[in-house]
């Protein structure tokens, strides 16, 4: 069976090899389809009795020396990330052919696009079911390189190829980080397997202190954890929409993934572990979405957007961090489902809403908010879909954002801590996920709203035909769109679908297996009719209201008076969101660059602009700067021999390396 | 007891709501508009035949009748008469806080939906307070189930008052709701419910370019958010049960109408940019109410 699954690798390896090959763009297209389809049924067909409970299953290939072996081992959490990864790098692929069809119109080759595609899904097979780390790195590393190459695929703009770069500078960071803590785990056990990694990481030391937040740092950079975002809105905005989607929702998942893997060979984590995963995640969420009210390039909000979701993720994981350790299954279970499960929701509406900004991008050219306005009349479908994919990812119900971070609620309000101080930081982190939440609400409005509703706010503006009948995306695009709506609606009405998926991970859990406890998702069947009630509703309204949509009178906005309003005049992207920026200024500082009008009859014309830029950029560059003047002037102070250079830098490593040494000896 | 709740969420609305329009009245030395007045309002417009701007689309017709849903909802989990909500279950409380989160994104959609600037203005604020509000409200609930042990709104609004701890989480909780729902029915001191001045409002003027059955709608659902709101900090109060507690309810409901529409006569409204510290007062009390929850038990021990 799990031959089966293997068997994609070479399926893929040979579509990726094919499309570099072949000279039509669309044979490469079928090529690339038709592999990853029979990849992801095959993988399907083998993670099916895992997810259903089954044991795992595990295969070792003997390899010459110094691997020896090398392990794959399939269980219910690769089952679980295996179930998803796949299948939406395929309706990714399915989407880059609309998305892709001007500029391969234009003479592009795309088969090598398709083919790093195909790469992706490879990657996701090796790092989700292999147990020996340097394979573990191998995939790691295919994922980077096809996700940086993927980026660059307007390589021609300089700005696109700079956002490429630093992506691929920043995940290589991430990779000798952990690089250092494989490192680490292989000189305390002289093995590359998971297994041995495992039965050292079950023992408390500081060497394994050290190697959890090695791997936190190195997860956590993946993922794009606040402080660790930087590249991630540069890269978002600057990839095509199939691209950031599949990044975004599903390949820097493969941290998180990372994460669980190593909690569950670490086993029994300490409470301090549980303690800084809770405060990391609930940072990431806080400063992820702060960042996202104030953007005004639609998809670096919704780059941002990834960091917020991740730390809400972290949060459960956090929460079941704490559970385990106190030995709490209510707390576990709610903790580590919550998490799995927004992991799940986040790549269903990120996509779609990623997808979305694509046929927007498409449609006009420029995902600018301060520009654009009133494209729900000219792109329905892309409006309707965005808005639903909007309303999931702030979290509100009945779509399926709002079961996984009512999960989480359940288990930080749930008051089951040992003491009651503990309890109390549970609530404030449940107070920081409702402000979370509302923000997110608010971000969400702005981009709908301002992108879709209203007039044009630049008259330059217009909606490009496509010569397919009609401004809106093409029908790949609003299939692949299609089928994330529909998994966003699913998992929102019938979030035992979702739950049931986790279930098996949830059990790999010695103290929370569900099966033990299945009293503890039993409190939710309420909620979820009370939801599914609501989608009624909420569908009975639009009908009626649609079937009506002829029986009025038309007339002009009421101007209050004023009887010659612009479109320019309408409320903007800056000045929907400066009032909330004024209150936390000191997170969201604003460059102003402004020339206001003097005299009651001003002869100057007037401008006012205001931009938000990434406050731990900013910071990381200013500090780069000032070490790189630092070490210049330093570096004059010694005198032009190359003895004392020399001298100096032997002196330097020896001092970093006993502190490495220092650090990590138990 | 069901029935009876389904009653009062049909009738107690548009009653609280003259009363409170009664009552501002009486401070202005004028008659005032019946009782009912609003019932009548509801029926004029329910008959008339709505014009929609040019420039709004399907948006703007569908978040009315979305924000009377979410409002009866809210509603459906709220003791209106002490004792026993319509429908009551664990974590109701983060579903009510998330149903008004969509009534409320439902209405900055359709202000936006319309391009004017001054539904602009009044889509920003209200999304600028929401984000100070959500916490607090956490933080109250929160705290409450917590003291109640317990996961259902109901039970958590009658907490054991045998402390002092629970006495100072019992008033703290009650000064936060307050302001709560000050902000989310647009009351005085936040937000005038009584002029269309465009440049100071914020829930008024969201609503400008609606009208016939949608204004209905809209006028119905804040009505209730009103009640629903009134409910929820009498319950709170309100420390008996039975039939003396169905009466004291109403009238603890109907005293707040009376305390509204005072605060509303004799009191400006806050400048705009005084809002936030306004709400930050609930936030900080709801923190003391979680920190008492840590001195309670401390107590204890």
């Amino acid at each position: 069976m799990s031959a089966t699954l293997l068997l994609s690798i070479p399926i893929l390896l040979v579509g990726a090899g094919l499309c570099v090959g072949l000279a039509s763009n669309r044979a490469s297209a079928a090529v690339a389809i038709v592999s990853q389809g029979v990849a992801t049924v095959l993988v399907l067909a083998s993670i099916v009795p895992l997810l259903a409970g089954g044991s795992a299953v595990e295969l070792t290939w003997s390899w010459p020396q110094p691997i020896e072996s090398v392990t794959f081992r399939i269980d219910a959490l690769s089952a679980f990330f295996l179930s998803w990864s796949l299948p939406m790098t395929l309706i990714g692929t399915i989407y880059a052919i609309g998305y892709l069809r001007p500029s391969l119109a234009a003479g592009r080759r795309g088969g090598p696009h398709y083919a790093l595609l195909n790469m992706v899904s490879l990657s996701f097979v090796l790092i989700y079911s292999v147990h020996n780390a340097l394979v573990f790195l191998l995939g790691w590393e295919i994922a980077a390189v096809s996700a940086w190459l993927l980026v660059i695929w307007d390589y021609r703009n300089q700005k696109i190829r700079f956002a490429g770069f630093n992506y691929l500078v920043s995940t290589h960071v991430g990779l000798f980080v952990l690089v250092a803590a494989f490192m680490l785990l292989h000189s305390n056990t002289d093995s590359m397997d998971f297994v041995a990694f495992g039965q050292f990481l079950s023992h408390k030391s500081s060497a394994r202190s050290t190697i959890f937040l090695l791997l936190c740092v190195a997860f956590g950079l993946k993922s794009a954890f606040f402080p660790f975002h930087t590249w991630l809105p540069r890269a978002h905005s600057a990839a095509p929409a199939h691209v950031s989607a599949l990044m975004s929702g599903v390949i820097h998942k493969a941290g998180l993934f990372g994460f669980i893997r190593f909690t569950l060979l670490m086993g029994q984590p300490e409470e301090w572990m549980g303690w800084s995963v809770l405060a990391f995640g609930a940072m990431s969420a806080f400063f992820g979405v702060l960042y996202t009210s104030t953007q005004r390039d639609l998809k670096r909000l919704l780059g941002y957007s990834s960091t917020e979701n991740v730390g809400i993720a972290a949060m459960g994981f956090g929460i079941g961090y704490l559970g385990w350790s106190w030995n709490v299954p209510a707390l576990a279970i709610a903790g580590f489902a919550g998490g799995l499960l927004h992991i799940l929701n986040h790549a269903f509406f990120k996509c779609l809403l990623f997808y979305a900004a694509g046929a927007i991008y498409r449609a006009v050219h420029t995902v600018d908010l301060e520009r654009l306005g009133g494209l729900g009349k000219k792109l329905p479908a892309t409006a309707a879909m965005f808005l639903i994919g909007g309303l999931a990812i702030a979290a509100l119900p009945p779509f399926n954002g709002f079961v996984s971070e009512l999960v989480i609620y359940s288990g930080l309000l749930s008051g089951s801590a040992p003491s009651s101080e503990e309890n109390v930081v549970l609530v404030a982190a449940a107070a920081v996920l409702a402000f979370v939440g509302a923000v997110s609400a608010v971000s969400m409005v702005r981009a709908f709203g301002l992108t879709f509703l209203g007039t044009p706010r630049d008259p330059s503006i217009h909606v490009r035909e496509d010569g397919h009948g009609g401004p809106d995306a093409p029908p790949p695009m609003l299939g692949a769109m299609g089928l994330h709506l529909l998994g966003v609606v699913a998992l929102g009405v019938a979030p035992e679908l979702g739950l049931g998926l986790t279930q098996a991970t949830l059990d790999l859990i010695p103290v929370g297996t569900v099966a033990n406890h299945p009293e503890i998702l039993a409190p939710f069947a309420p909620i979820i009719w009370a939801s599914r009630i609501l989608a009624v509703v909420l569908l009975a309204i639009v009908v009626v209201q649609w079937r009506q949509r002829h029986e009025a009178r038309r007339s002009v906005t009421w101007g209050c008076g004023y009887t010659a309003p612009s479109p320019r005049m309408q409320y903007t992207g800056s000045s929907f969101s400066e009032h909330l920026a004024r209150i936390f200024s000191s997170f969201l500082p604003a460059l102003r660059r402004e020339r206001l009008p003097v005299e009651p009859f001003p002869q100057q014309p007037g401008h006012l602009s205001t931009h938000h830029a990434d406050p731990v950029e900013r910071r990381m560059y200013e500090v780069l700067g000032q070490a790189e003047g630092f070490i210049s002037q330093a570096s004059e102070r010694i005198p032009e021999q190359p003895r004392f250079a020399f001298a100096a830098g032997l002196v330097a490593i020896v001092v970093i390396g006993a502190l490495v040494v220092a650090a990590v000896s138990p | 007891m069901m029935i009876a709740s389904l009653v009062a969420l049909l009738v107690m609305p548009i009653v609280l709501t003259g009363v409170i329009n009664r009552v501002k009245a009486l401070w202005s030395g004028r008659k005032g508009p019946p009782i009912l007045q609003l019932a009548y309002d509801l029926l004029r417009l329910v008959r008339k035949t709505p014009v929609y701007s040019t420039t709004t689309g399907p948006v703007f017709r569908i978040a009315p009748y979305v924000m009377l849903a979410t409002s009866i909802g809210s509603a459906m989990i709220v003791p209106l008469l002490g004792g026993r909500p319509i429908v009551s279950f664990p974590f109701d409380f983060v579903w009510f806080a998330y149903i008004w989160a969509l009534g409320r994104v439902a209405s900055m959609l359709a202000a936006l939906d319309t391009g004017s600037s001054f539904e602009g203005m009044g889509a920003a604020r209200e999304a600028t307070f929401s984000t100070l509000l959500e916490p607090a409200l956490f933080l109250v609930t929160g705290t409450l189930c917590l003291v109640s042990s317990t996961h259902v709104l109901y039970e958590a609004l009658n907490p054991a008052l045998t402390t002092g701890a629970s006495f100072v989480i019992w008033v703290s909780a009650i000064v936060a709701l307050v302001i709560v729902i000050q902000v989310e029915t647009a009351r005085m001191p936040v937000d005038d419910p009584t002029t269309h001045l465009e440049l100071t409002m914020v829930h008024e003027v969201m609503i400008l370019d609606h009208s016939g059955p949608e204004l209905a709608a809209l006028q119905l659902s804040g009505a209730i958010k009103l009640f629903v709101g009134a409910s929820l900090i009498a319950a709170l109060v309100n420390p008996f049960s039975g039939s003396i507690g169905v009466i004291v309810q109403i009238a603890l409901a109907l005293g707040l109408g009376v305390a509204i529409a005072t605060i509303e006569s004799l009191m400006a409204r806050l400048r705009l940019r005084t809002v936030p510290h306004y709400i930050v007062i609930a936030l900080a009390a709801g923190t003391i109410a979680l920190l008492a929850t840590a001195w309670r038990s401390g107590g204890a021990a």
